[in-house]
């Protein structure tokens, strides 16, 4: 493990709100390389909202973002995508009418050389081989990148999406929900994606409503409740039953 | 995931021999298909009356697929997208009024006919263009669906044309318009070879190019496109303008063939484009469509309408056969499973 002394991600004291109602309220947490960093909390606990400041799409009403130690502001997703911080939406998922060359290189397409690439012609075989290369390197075998993503199973699209999101990622990937709707031994397939990022010294955001995937695959975890960080300590003091009871506030603050 | 238009093939099936899943994608292939249905109207027409297969009729032929594809051409961009552009027959109509107009006066101002022409064309692609941005301001900022934005520009477009001829055809333009619509290549006439470089160049951009891969993401799924990094509504408006560009340069192209802009000239044509795009194995749900199935589909659809009249069928029965198509058509897509690679 690679952990190392300052958090690669950090957000100080943030809160979020839509008008009169308030999603987050005075949220920090801290994530370092090599980290998984399991985020849960009930259905409206803000873990969504949480993500989507994280990740650029949505602004914190007061607060600081932090990216190795530098306060950041974005603007859109894009400009996190730019720094190295790829999310993994629930609902995003892949282009099926694409093939999986096409959806790993998706905003990112390889250009041909010359003037042919400055006229945004795509090196096809290059983003097929490149693609098919990238995705083994994190442990998932998909039969062909040329092959178009709705002939894949669900558990294949689930596993492309991560490797492509562990792919790109330079500092931090965000998974939300990434087990949902999995099998068990594709879900098993997807937690030994998320420890290859790990290895690999990427920090990862882990957010679940599965606990025993929670259990299995983080380091830490942080338990949001209402909008607010209940409970943020290592996965070693936690089992399955004081976890639910932390996201359900039966259990406060152990 | 959004799983709602795809049927999973499971990767455990199928264990078929390379060959004859070969000739198995071959017809399942709706360009294909396509094509086939196209030589056996040829072969049918023909046997019906002899007269068909003559250079003569392929001009005909060709002269109505030229504007019809022009338009099909932008339609399927903007199908793919998972939009609809309704306004582009209308756009044909204003485009060509208002070209008439500048071409008319500079003829009487003595202009040389070739500046004049090339004008002409530039006023089209222009008001094309802007109509074209128009239903990109109204989907992307004013948030309409597609369907309604492009209604409401195709009633104002089509209304301006009107309102500013009176009803009247504008001409008195150069003289060598119609000249330039006579086929002088077999039967192909100067406009016809343009619009066909224009076909393999945005074969190029839907096929080859980040413009197509993008314009497929985002019909595919638009979420994903935009978690891409992809700027949703900035293609958006580009594959808009560019259905309305080339909505312009089938007005030019009406100017030619008839020597003046006429306030009806592009009137229901957005329903013949829509039709060549669905002939053509594009669906309205956006991220399947082919330049090849466009291309086509407006062929199947041009041959279909004169052979009739030169078989001595009541054209009244095209609107009626064009019906039959599309739905044939539609059946057909929805019974494939969705597989609409990009290249």
């Amino acid at each position: 493990m690679t952990r190392s002394d300052a958090p690669i991600y950090e957000v100080r004291n943030i809160s979020k709100h839509y008008g009169a109602v308030v999603a987050l309220e005075d949220v920090s947490l801290q994530l370092y390389a090599g980290e998984v960093l399991g985020l849960v909390g009930d259905n409206g606990a803000g873990k969504s909202t949480l993500v989507k400041c994280l990740s650029g799409a949505h602004q914190p009403t007061h607060g600081e973002i932090l990216l190795d130690g530098v306060a950041r502001h974005w603007s859109s997703p894009h400009e996190a995508l730019e720094a190295g911080i790829e999310t993994l939406y629930q609902e995003s998922g892949l282009a099926p009418h694409l093939s999986v060359s096409a959806n790993v290189f998706l905003g990112r397409e390889l250009l041909k050389p010359g003037l042919l690439g400055r006229m945004g012609f795509l090196s096809q075989k290059a983003m097929d081989s490149q693609a098919h290369a990238d995705l083994e390197r994190v442990g998932i075998a998909v039969p062909s990148s040329g092959r178009s993503v709705s002939q894949l199973s669900g558990g294949q699209r689930q596993a492309v999406a991560i490797g492509r999101a562990v792919a790109w990622a330079k500092k931090v990937i965000i998974l939300d929900e990434p087990t949902n709707h999995l099998g068990a031994r594709q879900a098993g397939e997807v937690l030994q994606v998320v420890k290859a990022a790990k290895e690999q010294g990427l920090g990862v955001i882990f957010i679940s409503h599965t606990l025993p995937h929670v259990l299995q695959v983080t380091d830490r975890v942080v338990v949001l409740r209402l909008g607010k960080v209940v409970r943020d300590a290592p996965t070693s003091e936690f089992d399955a039953d004081s976890l639910l009871g932390t996201i359900t506030g039966l259990i406060t603050n152990a | 995931m959004t799983t709602t238009q795809q049927s999973p093939a499971p990767p455990t099936t199928a264990p078929t021999t390379p060959m004859s899943r070969r000739v198995l994608g071959l017809l399942g292939n709706q360009q294909v298909m396509l094509l086939i249905v196209w030589l056996a109207m040829i072969v049918l027409f023909t046997s019906l009356n002899k007269i068909f297969f003559s250079v003569g009729v392929a001009g005909n032929v060709l002269a109505d697929w030229g504007p019809v594809v022009l338009i099909a051409l932008g339609e399927t961009f903007v199908v793919i997208t998972g939009g609809i552009d309704l306004s582009v027959g209308a756009t044909v109509t204003l485009s060509g009024v208002l070209a008439a107009y500048a071409m008319k006066d500079m003829t009487a101002n003595g202009s040389g006919q070739t500046i004049t022409l090339l004008v002409g064309v530039l006023v089209c692609v222009i008001v094309g263009g802007i109509v074209g941005l128009i239903n990109a301001f109204l989907i992307n900022k004013a948030r309409l669906v597609p369907f309604i934005a492009t209604l409401a520009t195709l009633g104002a477009a089509g209304g301006m044309a009107i309102v500013l001829t009176g009803g009247a055809p504008i001409g008195e333009g150069p003289p060598s318009a119609i000249t330039l619509s006579v086929p002088w290549l077999g039967p192909f006439s100067t406009p016809i070879l343009i619009v066909f470089v224009i076909v393999v160049i945005l074969w190029l951009f839907l096929h080859k190019a980040r413009f197509g891969r993008y314009t497929y993401a985002i019909g595919s799924n638009s979420f994903a496109a935009r978690a891409a990094g992809i700027n949703v509504q900035r293609h958006i408006t580009k594959v808009y303008v560019l259905s309305g560009a080339l909505a312009g340069l089938a007005g030019m192209f009406f100017y030619l063939r008839l020597g003046s802009g006429a306030p009806t000239s592009g009137k229901g044509m957005e329903l013949n484009a829509i039709a060549a795009v669905v002939i053509g194995g594009a669906a309205l749900s956006g991220g399947v469509g082919r330049i090849t199935g466009t291309v086509l589909g407006a062929f199947v659809l041009t041959t279909v309408t004169s052979g009739l009249i030169i078989i001595g069928v009541n054209p009244n029965w095209n609107q009626v056969v064009v019906a039959v198509l599309i739905a044939v058509a539609a059946a057909v897509q929805s019974l494939r499973p969705q597989d609409g690679r990009s290249s």
